[in-house]
């Protein structure tokens, strides 16, 4: 029990402080780096929670292929010295920071204020799911599919290819479309401001 | 008895404030950084402080619904990263520079 409250609190502590290093860097690769560092602690909160399947895809796309795709258009680019990394104008900077905070405090505070409402909530519709369930599990119907064991990937894969087989079909030519439209943008030279 | 047991009993709360904070850490650095390709990182800091939400409502409801909904996330992340990096590619192109300020010359 102790050590999943000092795993979170270290969790936290990695997350939010490489996160934090990501914007206040200058120098655009280390940003790369604490990028990396902020999502491989990212997939570690994924474990803590018992998200295994998703701490791993998460491994794979973002501190893999992601990651990957950034620093190499970083190397493409000579960025040694980066001049105004920062937005120009003080009263804007920090009217924007003021902003950031009051959004910060909001979220924060509504969260605090809530106190578990959700999982209290859930709590008395899953009892009152159950008591419904007993009476008709010979129908076998989709309810029960969402109520389960969240860390079990053949639950995922069942529900992923049932309920959400359409979004997950959407997304393939999703990502078919972007596949042909990244390789026209990147091979136009110039796009409209093209001289010959 | 509020702040011992904020220390010591980790729950959705806390996964939610990391998350908060995590997306206006992300929120920040597209408001003030004038890099074009650390603005995409902060995005993906956003994004993924989403899916932490995410993930801890599907573990503290017992509905897996938000570990598939972390799926769609990831993948229009990527696309995200890729359409946004391949625009930098083409700016660089043509600037020689990704500082943002020179997206104010895109006059079709």
């Amino acid at each position: 029990m102790i050590t999943d409250v000092l795993m979170f609190w270290f969790l936290a502590l990695v997350v939010l402080g490489s996160g934090l290093a990501v914007i206040l860097f200058t120098n655009p690769v280390y940003s790369a780096l604490s990028l990396v560092m902020a999502m491989v602690g990212v997939a570690a909160v994924f474990v803590t929670l018992g998200a295994y399947f998703i701490a791993g895809v998460q491994l794979i796309v973002y501190a893999g292929a992601v990651m990957v795709l950034f620093v190499m258009v970083l190397m493409l680019f000579d960025l040694k010295r980066e001049t105004h990394s920062f937005a120009a104008g003080k009263i804007s900077g920090a009217l924007k920071l003021i902003s950031v905070g009051l959004f910060a405090g909001l979220v924060v505070g509504g969260i605090v204020m809530s106190q578990g409402y959700f999982v209290k909530e859930n709590e008395k519709s899953l009892g009152a799911a159950s008591a419904t369930q007993s009476v008709n599990t010979v129908a076998g119907s989709q309810t029960n599919l969402n109520v389960v064991n969240t860390d079990n990937t053949k639950v995922l894969g069942t529900v992923l290819f049932s309920k959400h087989v359409f979004g997950f079909e959407a997304l393939g030519v999703l990502l078919t479309v972007i596949a042909v439209g990244t390789v026209a943008l990147a091979r136009s030279k110039g796009g409209t401001h093209a001289k010959h | 008895m509020q702040s011992t047991n904020f220390l010591t009993e980790v729950g959705l709360n806390h996964y939610l404030i990391l998350s908060a904070l995590l997306f206006v850490t992300g929120m920040t650095g597209v408001l003030l950084k004038r890099n074009i390709i650390v603005m995409l990182m902060s995005i993906e800091l956003m994004l993924n402080a989403v899916n932490i939400s995410f993930v801890a409502f599907s573990k503290y409801l017992n509905n897996v619904d938000g570990q598939i909904m972390v799926f769609f996330v990831m993948t229009i992340a990527a696309a995200e990263a890729a359409v946004g990096l391949a625009i930098a590619v083409t700016i660089f192109k043509r600037f020689k520079e990704i500082n943002i300020k020179f997206f104010e010359h895109l006059r079709g």
